[in-house]
């Protein structure tokens, strides 16, 4: 190979290292990343143009599967939805978590740290069991809805709609556009900006408005892009509130036909994750171009100067009282409604609370093996995803921004691709893949294949926690160890690796969340035995077994909650902080 | 003899040029310097001899042994040529205590760990720090930093020291000790040492030989005396002693030596050519505002000026004078009364060098 010709001796007495390890390293990095992310991707395309499913013998190439696409209607009508969908919850989250970054992060607001905090609680929660909480309380026959319709005779809304599935996509994805405007505009606002504008005589909402508002667009525009996807490729959401409605969206049209139907049509599955993955990676193409002389990564260091607290004046508690409204209707009585639901036969504003309390579900919910292992499983699988992914993503950052492999621009593109993945289908890709790559085969039946997906749908977010800490680490430093002797790869693990411990451990604890709550990803990869946490709950939801599905998603809420304070104490590990 | 030699090195970024066909030669013990201001390829250079850079042309050898040539494509990583290097940052490990800091590069090469310890406290004695070798850089001051940085650079005896303004964080006292006492260890360990300044004083004090450089290439490269005796171009003149440069008319003069020039209001100067090469026309004067005179003095040209402002620098007085057109500067022991007046230029103080050279 060519790259081993350079540190070759061609003449003289020069002498030069007899084995290469760092680019042996490099390569291996590369390569195994590449594999991972290739061996997902080429069978689906391989499915678009392919007469029949891939693991049947005798298939004829044909361009059937994008012709019925494109001629079908109902698949027309399903796309228009899901841009609808996709719209009105962005602009939900938009607003909601820019308002929230600017009043909790500038102003005086009375209550704001906490309300920072409940804000941050849909992040933590999958959208599954956020669903579950919304449908619980304001569903058709959900606890608030059923009182204010005993008082004024009708249902004063109806949540199985795509305004209802907007509100609550828009309410679970705005604290991602909270952070972003909080860590990327609002903290890293030079102050002196905003003092400036009040010299002029305009007021504290004025210098919001125009001061640091425009500021924040950068960060709006990648919050917006990346929540856009998340619309795109949520199932739970529009699962639980829109298929009871027979409304459909691409990503529930992919589960009913690809999982839910007895004989699935895979070519057609796989067309229709063809086109969600062109609407994902355009959406991402469209957010780089708006970008392109933007910052790349958004991390920011203090100045050491506090920014300005912004007074509100007489809104302060006027505010403070409509955001609270806002976030305990929003946020805090759906949760309660789960937890009220898990410990209930049943839940109705008819029935006193105290007459139905019982424990009926929780012994139900672990009568079940299959719950248990579920459990088990999901637990084993997320530590083991989270350990290889951080160690994945550690590594090709570590040959992305510290060595000059000949093919890091590639290896970066390569490790970023999943962004345009949506997980169902990484989950698909990994599912095929296992059907017809033979080395690949050895991995069906045990959780290394969910592994496997895991690790590949989670190393952009993995590397979005790594990446920034490694810039903040001097490049003199590494090139140090370099002039004193140590090869690449001895440079990375005695001065790089060390030095990185606190991203690391963030890393992990950030993909073991994600992991623990995650069920998108494994749908395609369910078998029995392989029960995940997640997968289980929706199929108890199929099932109608509401109130053991509550008490898991119970169950599933305290066990991430007491992972994140035993983070947060122990480690002093923030997650998104 | 271990000579490092540099064969017609250029190293291109896009479309800039920053070292531009460099040839030089470096002899066992020598302390060489590179001087330049920012910009000018000295840290190239020097990150090119380590290693941490690639020239795009050219060729690095040392000793006989090619470190790179980008003719063949051979490439020696830093780690393998073994040359010792203090970085401007001191490039310190924050997680690692001054011991083991030090330490790396022995453990590294597989020194048994009681040679390893012999060497290592020898090498934080030479620097004075035996006593903080438990501490952490973090916990040094910049003064204590810097010699671990260099401690950790001689520890394990390369054959070359490569210095990239290492000085250059220490305020202005610490900074004047620290010279010598670097210069008297390279002298005590007669190590081959090539040091990256763009501190003149630095460069004159510590060196055997300077290389001046601009624009990614050599101006002079000569000892100390003689870059800043005699010149051989406008920059180098300018750059080291900050001499006054002077647009002036003069003939033609093709060999080094005595001639005469005019100021732009028709004054006559007489001066010498270090380099001769010189065209009718416009020409430049360099003279050191140390240099000149308000006393006539033998064998010089007499000038008469306007003496303007001056400003007061403890030692002396730096004032400004107006002639022909332009201000120069003047160093005075006791500053002259403002308005016109009289300076005088020795002969051998005025050196005339082409236009064209300048740029």
């Amino acid at each position: 190979m060519a790259f081993l010709s350079r540190t070759a001796p061609h003449h003289g007495t020069a002498t030069s290292p007899p084995f290469d390890r760092a680019r042996l390293i490099q390569w291996l990095i590369f390569l195994v990343t590449a594999s991972l992310m290739l061996a997902p991707a080429l069978p689906i395309l391989l499915q678009v143009v392919v007469d029949r499913p891939l693991y049947a013998d005798d298939w004829q190439f044909t361009f059937g599967n994008i012709a019925q696409i494109f001629q079908s209607e109902r698949i027309g009508r399903i796309a228009l939805t899901t841009g609808l969908f996709a719209l009105f919850s962005v602009i939900i989250a938009e607003v909601l978590g820019i308002a929230a970054a600017l009043l909790i992060g500038r102003t005086d607001m009375p209550g704001r740290k906490v309300m920072g905090d409940v804000l941050m609680w849909p992040l933590y929660l999958s959208h599954l069991i956020f669903a579950l909480g919304w449908v619980i309380i304001y569903g058709p026959s959900g606890f608030v809805t059923q009182m204010i319709a005993q008082s004024t005779g009708e249902a004063p809304w109806n949540l199985y709609s795509i305004a209802g599935m907007s509100v609550v996509a828009g309410i679970s994805q705005a604290p991602l556009a909270y952070l972003y405007c909080l860590y990327g505009a609002v903290r890293s606002v030079d102050s002196t900006l905003e003092s400036a504008a009040r010299t002029t005589g305009a007021g504290p909402l004025q210098v919001l408005r125009k001061v640091t508002l425009p500021l924040m667009i950068p960060s709006i525009i990648t919050s917006t892009a990346l929540n856009l996807v998340i619309a795109v490729e949520t199932l739970s959401i529009p699962l639980f509130l829109a298929r009871p409605a027979r409304i459909d969206t691409l990503s529930t049209f992919l589960y009913a036909e690809g999982v839910a139907a007895s004989s699935p049509n895979h070519g057609l599955v796989a067309a229709s994750s063809l086109l969600l993955m062109t609407l994902v990676g355009s959406t991402l193409m469209l957010q780089r171009m708006l970008l392109r002389h933007g910052h790349r990564f958004e991390t920011v260091k203090g100045k050491g100067s506090r920014p300005m607290v912004l007074g509100l004046g007489k809104l302060r508690w006027p505010l403070a009282i409509l955001f609270a409204t806002v976030l305990v209707a929003t946020v805090v009585v759906p949760i309660a409604g789960i937890i009220l639901r898990a410990f209930t036969s049943f839940l109705s504003p008819l029935v006193p609370v105290s007459k139905v309390l019982t424990l009926n579900n929780f012994d139900k919910l672990f009568a079940d093996e299959a719950n248990i292992r579920a459990i088990w499983n999901t637990v084993e699988i997320a530590l083991l995803s989270a350990g290889l992914g951080t160690v994945l993503a550690v590594a090709v950052s570590l040959v992305i921004q510290r060595s000059d492999f000949r093919f890091s621009a590639t290896l970066e593109a390569l490790a970023y691709s999943p962004r345009i993945v949506p997980g169902m289908i990484t989950g698909l890709g990994v599912f095929y893949a296992a059907v017809i790559l033979p080395p690949m085969g050895w991995l069906r039946g045990n959780i290394g294949i969910i592994v496997v997906a895991y690790v590949m749908a989670t190393l952009p977010l993995a590397m979005g926690v790594i990446q920034p800490a490694i810039v903040q680490i001097g490049r003199d430093l590494d090139r140090a160890a370099r002039t004193v002797g140590a090869d690449w790869s001895d440079a990375m693990r005695i001065v790089l690796l060390p030095l990185l411990k606190p991203a690391l451990l963030g890393s992990f604890i950030l993909l073991f969340v994600f992991h623990l709550k995650s069920y998108i990803i494994a749908i395609f990869l369910m078998a029995p035995g392989l029960e995940v946490m997640g997968v289980s709950m929706l199929s108890l939801w199929t099932n109608g077994d509401v109130g053991v599905l509550a008490a898991f998603a119970a169950f599933q809420i305290v066990l991430v909650a007491k992972l994140l304070l035993l983070a947060r104490f122990l480690f002093k590990v923030k997650i998104y902080d | 003899m271990t000579e490092l030699v540099l064969s017609d090195v250029s190293r291109r970024y896009g479309a800039a040029l920053a070292i531009d066909s460099l040839n030089l030669t470096v002899s066992e013990g020598e302390f060489l310097t590179l001087l330049g201001p920012s910009g000018c390829g000295k840290s190239t250079t020097l990150a090119s001899i380590a290693g941490l850079d690639q020239p795009t042309r050219g060729r690095i050898t040392f000793g006989g042994r090619v470190l790179v040539d980008a003719g063949t494509g051979t490439y020696l990583p830093p780690e393998a040529r073994g040359f010792g290097v203090v970085f401007q940052s001191y490039a310190l490990w924050p997680h690692m205590t001054v011991e083991n800091n030090v330490a790396m590069s022995l453990k590294l090469r597989k020194v048994p760990a009681a040679e390893r310890n012999k060497r290592v406290a020898g090498a934080l004695d030479l620097v004075e720090l035996g006593g903080l070798a438990k501490r952490y850089p973090g916990e040094l001051s910049g003064g204590q930093q810097q010699r671990v940085a260099l401690a950790r650079a001689i520890v394990f005896r390369p054959p070359l020291l490569l210095l990239d303004e290492p000085l250059s964080n220490l305020d202005a006292q610490l900074r004047q000790q620290a010279r010598v006492w670097l210069k008297d260890i390279q002298r005590e360990l007669g190590l081959t040492t090539i040091y990256v300044t763009h501190d003149q004083d630095e460069a004159l004090a510590m060196s055997d030989r300077i290389v001046v450089m601009r624009g990614g290439k050599v101006i002079q490269l000569g000892p100390p005396k003689d870059i800043y005796r005699d010149p051989q171009h406008p920059f180098a003149a300018s750059f080291i002693g900050n001499a006054n440069l002077l647009e002036v008319t003069g003939s033609a003069v093709t060999e080094p030596g005595a001639c005469t020039v005019t100021l732009a209001d028709g004054q006559p100067i007489r001066g010498r050519a270090p380099v001769g090469g010189l065209v009718s026309g416009k020409q430049l004067l360099a003279v050191r505002p140390h240099l000149i005179r308000h006393e006539a003095c033998e064998d010089a040209s007499e000038v008469t000026v306007e003496f303007g402002a001056e400003s007061y620098l403890g030692d002396h007085f730096e004032q400004d004078v107006h002639v022909a057109g332009v201000t120069i500067r003047l160093s005075v022991d006791e500053p002259q009364p403002r308005g016109p007046g009289r300076i005088w230029v020795r002969q051998q103080d005025a050196v005339i060098f082409s236009r064209q050279q300048a740029d």
